[in-house]
């Protein structure tokens, strides 16, 4: 601490998220994970554009082409470079679909959990007491059980359907948040700067939200990278078990459940891209957290 | 023995907690006439039935109803088999554990002897390649790497039947009981892997470790006595915590593989809208939980003493 005290003055002022970013890039795996996640992004965002079939356009889709092989033109012109699926769907524009809900479904409910999560750890932390005694017992009671269960009896306890997904996805998550975020949180709340807060007697919410939340916010970030590829996870096993998202939204687990019956007779890429394109997007995200996790924790030694 | 009674009596509350959860989930959230009738029942049989559940009363006397059939283990008939739920689940339960404990030895197996290895020559281009392969093991989903197995060694190569599940014990149920259990096996065997190799990277530091070496003991003896012994405990016991996973995941391996299991139950409960059936498993499933974590915590309290003596003060 005092050797980094002694050498600040002499660097170059460098912003805290400057640094990050250095840190970040100056290792290659990560790098690459990164501008993996970026493409997948992208190819999400603008599958409408990008895909050469509109795949759940009835007009558009022919069963003429149900299970074609990679590489094999369709009858609406355009090559089929990976296959087409029982339907007569392109797989590769099938797939870009898929990676929108997966990755809207996913993030979406990993920034709710986000928000509700980080909300209760800091009042529990804040508040302490029995409220804080209340909600540990919740969080550890919650998370003795593995996720995919909790998430199961949720399902089937709510039934089908995309919001219903989303809900079983977010009760499954907001514990992860609440932990790390209080954990974080009390050990701050025991430093000068919140007790000078105290002194100058400012209102309970502006010294949560003003000066503890933006002190935590590192490790909601690792937590939040990790989570969001979970749910991802999560929701594709869901969806492939055919208790996650309907029919009508055909997320990446769908179209891997979807080619599971024509595996068995060879018919390999229904599922295997599709899976591919989630393994892709799982694991970059989980190497950008890992990342992530390296460079924020200073406990950890680099 | 304090120790002991105190993990019973947190158990118990848990149990009750959970009881409530489970009540609130199907009487309350849900609509239990929707829940615990099926479509297919006349008006005057619902009515009946109703009053049979004694849905007419009022709630705290509604959860006190449930929890006394639920103590008798009358939890429901099935709507599809017609059978007690409870019944048709224990009748797949024998299925679900062959997986859970086939699995459970692969992953030590397999897991401790890599981690060690790579714990032992951290910079080894094969620890790498199998610290790389841990990180697969935990981004993969299971589902996608059950069918992966199936496509390969399966369909491709021909060499293990991709469904079902044989006689226990013979030649047939081990060729069918392969490919699940090294499925449901590989998360966890990636995270014994990771254990090992952290246990072994300590231990190797350690003064016991440098005494054995200094009095000429063979690196063999080291390595598989010493070392061995110091790494076990730890990664037994969370193992052992994990073990309700590997069950709560065999969901997954049991819909892939076809495997007559619990798991294969639920989902098949669920999407056919088998309330009673779902309600038996969530029972059952949270009491095995409860129960390996109370007998883990015990053990573990009686191998590491430093456990009892922190809760007491606590």
């Amino acid at each position: 601490m005092s050797a980094a005290a002694q050498t600040l003055p002499l660097a170059k002022a460098e912003t805290p998220f400057r640094r990050l970013a250095r840190e970040f890039f100056s290792n290659g795996v990560a790098t690459a994970a990164f501008a993996v996640l970026l493409t997948i992004i992208f190819l999400a965002l603008f599958a409408p554009l990008l895909a050469p079939q509109n795949p759940y356009d009835l007009a558009k889709v022919t069963v003429l082409d149900a299970r074609l092989a990679p590489g094999a033109h369709g009858s609406a012109g355009f090559v089929m470079w990976l296959g087409a699926d029982g339907a007569g769907r392109d797989m590769w524009s099938a797939m870009l679909y898929g990676l929108r809900i997966s990755l809207g479904v996913g993030v979406a409910s990993g920034a709710i959990a986000l928000a509700i999560g980080t909300a209760i750890g800091l009042a529990a932390a804040y508040r302490g007491g029995w409220f804080d005694a209340l909600i540990m017992r919740l969080v550890d009671l919650q998370l003795s059980f593995p996720a995919i269960l909790v998430a199961l009896i949720l399902v089937a306890i709510l039934g089908r359907g995309a919001d219903k997904v989303m809900i079983a996805l977010i009760l499954v998550q907001w514990a992860y948040y609440a932990r790390t975020v209080r954990g974080s949180a009390l050990v701050e709340r025991r430093k000068e700067y919140i007790e000078a807060a105290h002194c100058l007697a400012l209102p309970a919410p502006r010294i949560v939200f003003r000066h503890l939340l933006p002190n935590v916010v590192a490790p909601m970030i690792v937590v939040g990278t990790l989570q969001t590829a979970h749910a991802i996870s999560l929701e594709a096993t869901l969806s492939f078990l055919g208790v996650g998202l309907p029919l009508t939204e055909p997320s990446l687990g769908l179209l891997i459940a979807n080619g599971f019956e024509y595996m068995l007779s060879g018919k390999y890429w229904i599922s295997f891209y599709p899976g591919l394109a989630l393994l892709a997007t799982i694991m970059s995200i989980n190497l950008v957290g890992d990342r992530l996790r390296d460079i924020l924790n200073p406990r950890l030694e680099r | 023995m304090v120790f002991v009674i105190r993990r019973i009596i947190q158990s118990l509350v848990v149990v009750l907690v959970m009881s409530l959860v489970v009540f609130v989930g199907v009487h309350v959230v849900g609509d239990p006439v929707h829940i615990l009738i099926s479509d297919d029942m006349t008006q005057e049989e619902i009515d009946r039935f109703i009053q049979r559940l004694g849905l007419d009363r009022p709630v705290h006397e509604q959860y006190f109803h449930f929890l006394a059939n639920a103590v008798r283990g009358d939890l429901g008939n099935s709507f599809v088999h017609g059978e007690p739920a409870l019944k048709l689940i224990l009748h797949r339960m024998p299925a679900t554990l062959e997986l859970a404990f086939a699995a459970f030895l692969l992953a030590i197996v397999f897991g401790i002897p890599l981690g060690m290895y790579a714990g032992l020559k951290p910079e080894s281009p094969a620890s790498r390649a199998i610290m790389a392969g841990s990180i697969l093991g935990f981004s993969l989903p299971t589902f996608w790497v059950g069918l992966m197995l199936i496509m390969v060694f399966a369909v491709m190569l021909g060499w293990l039947p991709s469904t079902g599940r044989g006689d226990f014990l013979t030649w047939e149920g081990l060729r069918h009981l392969a490919l699940p259990a090294f499925n449901l096996a590989l998360f966890k065997m990636a995270l014994v892997t990771r254990l090992a190799r952290a246990g072994t990277r300590e231990a190797a530091l350690q003064d016991y470790v440098k005494f054995a070496r200094a009095k000429g003991l063979s690196p063999s003896r080291v390595v598989l006595v010493h070392v061995l012994k110091n790494i076990l405990v730890p990664v037994v016991t969370v193992l052992g915590l994990e073990l309700g996973g590997l069950i709560a995941f065999s969901v997954v391996t049991e819909t892939v593989f076809a495997w007559p299991g619990m798991g294969k139950l639920l989902i098949d409960s669920i999407q056919r809208l088998d309330r009673p059936v779902v309600v038996a498993y969530l029972v059952i499933t949270v009491l095995m939980f409860i129960v390996i974590n109370l007998i883990v915590d015990i053990v573990y309290s009686m191998l590491d003493p430093r456990v009892r003596l922190k809760e007491a003060r606590a």
